[in-house]
């Protein structure tokens, strides 16, 4: 028979209670916080994605922010190019009606004036500003990228955001590409492209092909309509399109009366108008392109919280019904502690 | 017939021994590892009287002590691994606090943040305010790297300072076995009872199983020696050879810094024996020390190299904001009369090796100008915002450890693979005391006073002690029996 002695019975008392009693510490803590994972060693798993899922959601914040600015870019550029359209479609029927004999000369000299006017109104138009930015100078945001003569003093530079993780969209159309020509339009590269940085194990970079397929990872309708103007087999001298050339045209054809100049100068200007409209379809997906994504990444977040959650925060029920049975384990501990410490033979002797 | 007083009086002797021995047992029934003692009563020597054998009556042969030495060596080594996860556990909640950031802002937040920051600069690349923001995050990345780095060093110094007041300790149990040594052998010549003083030792023994595994064994000529395992013999019956623990100069120091607490014998300074223990609270906060900590640390800084050398590497590509003056050719000066336009470093160029974070800061054009911080990759161009994005991008990229894994993931790796240890040591430990304490009851219940059986005993020889007395009553109405003849 086992013996037992007064020690070995208040030693085993002392570890249940002490075990019990440190259960109901850590139940305590997880329901005062709600959380299940206090310190990475509670779930060294859990943990490390639940801060992964944590960045993520951070990230996320930041790109609906940036789906922000390149919405209110994207908007201004498609208006300022609605009503860029607007004048050329007047200075077309002006351009149609004067092209004809019906009017004289004086008339059309009258009417020149008109044209001035559209032509300082596009002018206007080309140096929009969106707040303290142009928003046709390329990269050079600040300076003005049209001087009174019309000749482009901004760059070719496409600005471009990431919306979400790894997908960059072009927020602006330079002024080269809208009021001279589209035939060196091209779809920027991946913006990454330029630092080896983010290529330590190939050198030289990655051709830009590898990260569009990367890109086409997600399919979303701007990408094809982008690759469509990504055409440079045309040779960029033989159109020269320059709307205020050809405004500037139309007013000294008028100037001096000259209805071949100005019959000519329709189809060009036809194709100026159609150029722009393309360009306001691609913007208008583009910014298609921005409304989805940010629905996208709304849900993400919604699935993403919900997965944060599942992984960090405690189950109230569950917790509770712990609590509640880790108190039962205590509580018999105790009773057995009573009925063991308090009786001895020297309670019966006497 | 005096010889039936004389068997009365053997009898009340051994009664009272007995007695006095569980009353001793109750009085120590919470000394602790007091062991029972039991008197050994046994028949006093009988004489053969005309052709009869007679006994004499009883007597007391010894006091021992209920004792079992495997248990006891069980015990100490129950105890000896118990100390060292306890050890463990304790220390690396210590570190592990430091990367809790489940609902404060640990360093993955801050870098997080750091790296929002430069999305929302590519956004708003003209925004000069923002470049403030920005600054502003880097240095709180700075601050935390720091704070980590800080505390590290911190838990190390004061593990340093453990080192020595255990080693005070194992000194002064040390000192009390071998004095032990000494008494128990004196009181056994003198055929003395050394019960209580071999509880003594066995307790002294104990304690030192906590700071590091020794064993126990009696030599040839009969000495008792206690030994640590990897170490050598401190103890050989009053012999004893003393440890002392203090700072130790680089090229000896276990973990390679200077002024590292390390351990020696005290007349052999400059040979360390810290690695040579086993076990035990030593051995533990050596492991955290040398391996854990180190290891973390190194990794920080590593990450923290890394990450501003990226970061500067694609900065200096960049352009600052202001106007920039070309030569004829139309290429951008690489200087003007304020300062550098291109290759400016983000971070100052990092040191690599465990001073990553303690130099880590901004550089001095960054400090003293944030519009110095370069957003574009083309100059005057206000608009470009090429290297933000590069930079916001680092974050998510396979950068590090040959393209292999993200800053994010080493960091969090580096917090997980602390967070496995603390786990695991933590589970262990949950387990180590389940079965010190079953080998404590073990030893409990073989040693152990029980006050039941205490008070049963005592109420055994209280009757005897009565009826012997009855005896030696009895003896004397016999003589006044015999005496009455005479009348």
């Amino acid at each position: 028979m086992t013996r037992v002695s007064e020690n070995s019975s208040s030693a085993s008392l002392q570890f249940s209670i002490n075990k019990a009693k440190k259960k109901m510490e850590d139940l305590q803590v997880k329901g005062t916080t709600l959380k299940k994972i206090i310190k990475p060693s509670d779930d060294p798993m859990a943990n490390f994605q639940g801060l992964q899922a944590q960045s993520v959601n951070k990230d996320n914040t930041q790109y609906l922010r940036n789906i922000g600015y390149a919405l209110s870019q994207l908007n201004t550029t498609e208006s300022t190019l609605e009503q860029l359209a607007e004048l050329l479609v007047k200075a077309k029927e002006i351009a149609i009606q004067q092209s004809s004999d019906f009017y004289g000369g004086n008339i059309r000299k009258n009417v020149s004036h008109e044209i001035i006017q559209i032509r300082n109104q596009a002018l206007a138009l080309a140096n929009k500003r969106l707040g303290n930015r142009y928003i046709f100078s390329g990269y050079k945001t600040l300076d003005t990228p049209f001087d009174k003569e019309g000749n482009y003093k901004g760059d070719f530079g496409h600005i471009q955001l990431e919306i979400a993780k790894d997908f960059f969209i072009p927020i602006n159309v330079h002024g080269q590409e809208v009021f001279f020509t589209d035939n060196n339009i091209k779809y920027p590269p991946h913006p990454l492209k330029e630092f080896n940085e983010f290529h330590p194990s190939e050198n030289p970079p990655i051709p830009s092909e590898n990260k569009d397929e990367l890109k086409n990872q997600t399919p979303l309708p701007a990408r094809e309509l982008a690759s469509v103007t990504d055409d440079t087999s045309r040779d960029p001298f033989i159109t020269k399109n320059n709307i205020f050339s050809q405004l500037t045209t139309l007013i000294s054809a008028l100037e001096n009366n000259n209805t071949i100049a100005t019959q000519d100068l329709l189809e060009k200007i036809d194709e100026s108008i159609s150029r722009i409209i393309t360009m306001r379809t691609r913007l208008g997906s583009l910014v298609n392109t921005v409304l989805h994504t940010q629905l996208q990444i709304d849900t993400e977040n919604v699935e993403n919280q919900d997965f944060q959650s599942k992984l960090m925060d405690a189950d109230v029920a569950e917790l509770f019904s712990d609590i509640t049975k880790q108190q039962h384990i205590l509580q018999t501990a105790y009773q057995t502690g009573k009925g063991l410490m308090n009786k001895s033979l020297l309670n019966f002797l006497s | 017939m005096s010889d039936l007083l004389g068997i009365g009086k053997t009898g009340l002797f051994t009664s009272k021994k007995s007695m006095e021995t569980t009353g001793h047992n109750i009085s120590n029934v919470n000394t602790e590892g007091y062991s029972r003692q039991r008197a050994n009563q046994t028949t006093e020597r009988s004489i053969v009287q005309s052709g009869l054998v007679k006994g004499t009556g009883s007597r007391i042969v010894s006091v021992g002590r209920i004792h079992d030495d495997f248990i006891e060596k069980r015990l100490n080594k129950e105890l000896n691994s118990t100390e060292f996860l306890k050890e463990r556990s304790g220390k690396l909640e210590q570190i592990e606090s430091i990367f809790n950031e489940v609902d404060t802002e640990g360093l993955n937040t801050l870098l997080n943040k750091f790296f929002n920051s430069f999305k929302e600069l590519s956004g708003q690349p003209e925004n000069e305010t923002m470049k403030m923001v920005v600054r502003d995050n880097a240095k709180i990345v700075i601050r935390d790297f720091q704070r980590i780095q800080t505390t590290l060093t911190n838990t190390r110094k004061s593990i340093d300072q453990n080192f020595k007041t255990k080693i005070a300790d194992a000194n002064s149990l040390i000192n009390n076995i071998a004095h032990l040594n000494k008494e128990i052998v004196r009181i056994e010549q003198l055929g003395g009872e050394s019960g209580d003083l071999r509880d003594g030792r066995d307790k002294s023994i104990r304690e030192l199983s906590k700071i590091f595994e020794i064993h126990t064994y009696v030599d040839n000529r009969n000495n008792f020696a206690v030994a640590a395992k990897g170490v050598g013999t401190l103890v050989v019956a009053g012999e004893k050879t003393d440890l002392v623990a203090g700072p130790a100069t680089k090229d000896i120091a276990t973990n390679g810094i200077d002024g590292s607490f390390e351990i020696f014998y005290k007349d052999r300074p400059g040979f360390p024996i810290t690695n040579r223990f086993q076990g035990g609270q030593i051995t533990s906060l050596i492991k955290v020390r040398n391996e854990d900590i180190q290891n973390i640390s190194e990794k920080i800084n590593n990450l923290a190299y890394d990450f501003a050398k990226i970061v500067n590497s694609i900065h200096s590509k960049g352009y600052v904001s202001r106007k920039i003056e070309t030569d004829p050719s139309g290429n951008a000066l690489p200087y003007d009369k304020i300062g550098k336009t291109t290759g400016i470093n983000f971070f100052q160029e990092p040191i690599r090796g465990q001073d990553t974070i303690e130099h880590l800061s901004l550089s001095e054009e960054v400090l003293d100008d944030p519009t110095n911080i370069c957003v574009g990759l083309t100059p005057n161009a206000s608009g470009d915002n090429r290297v933000a994005l590069a930079i916001s991008k680092i974050q998510h990229e396979k950068l590090l450890n040959g393209g292999t894994t993200t800053i994010e993931e080493e960091y969090l790796h580096t917090v997980s693979q602390l967070g496995l240890e603390a786990a695991k040591s933590n589970f262990d430990l949950e387990q180590a005391e389940g079965i010190l304490a079953q080998t404590n009851n073990i030893r409990e219940r073989i040693s152990g006073v029980s006050l039941d059986e205490e008070t049963a005993n005592m109420m055994r020889y209280q009757h005897a002690y009565a009826a012997s007395a009855k005896v030696m009553k009895v003896a004397e109405e016999m003589f006044e029996t015999i005496l009455s003849i005479k009348r």
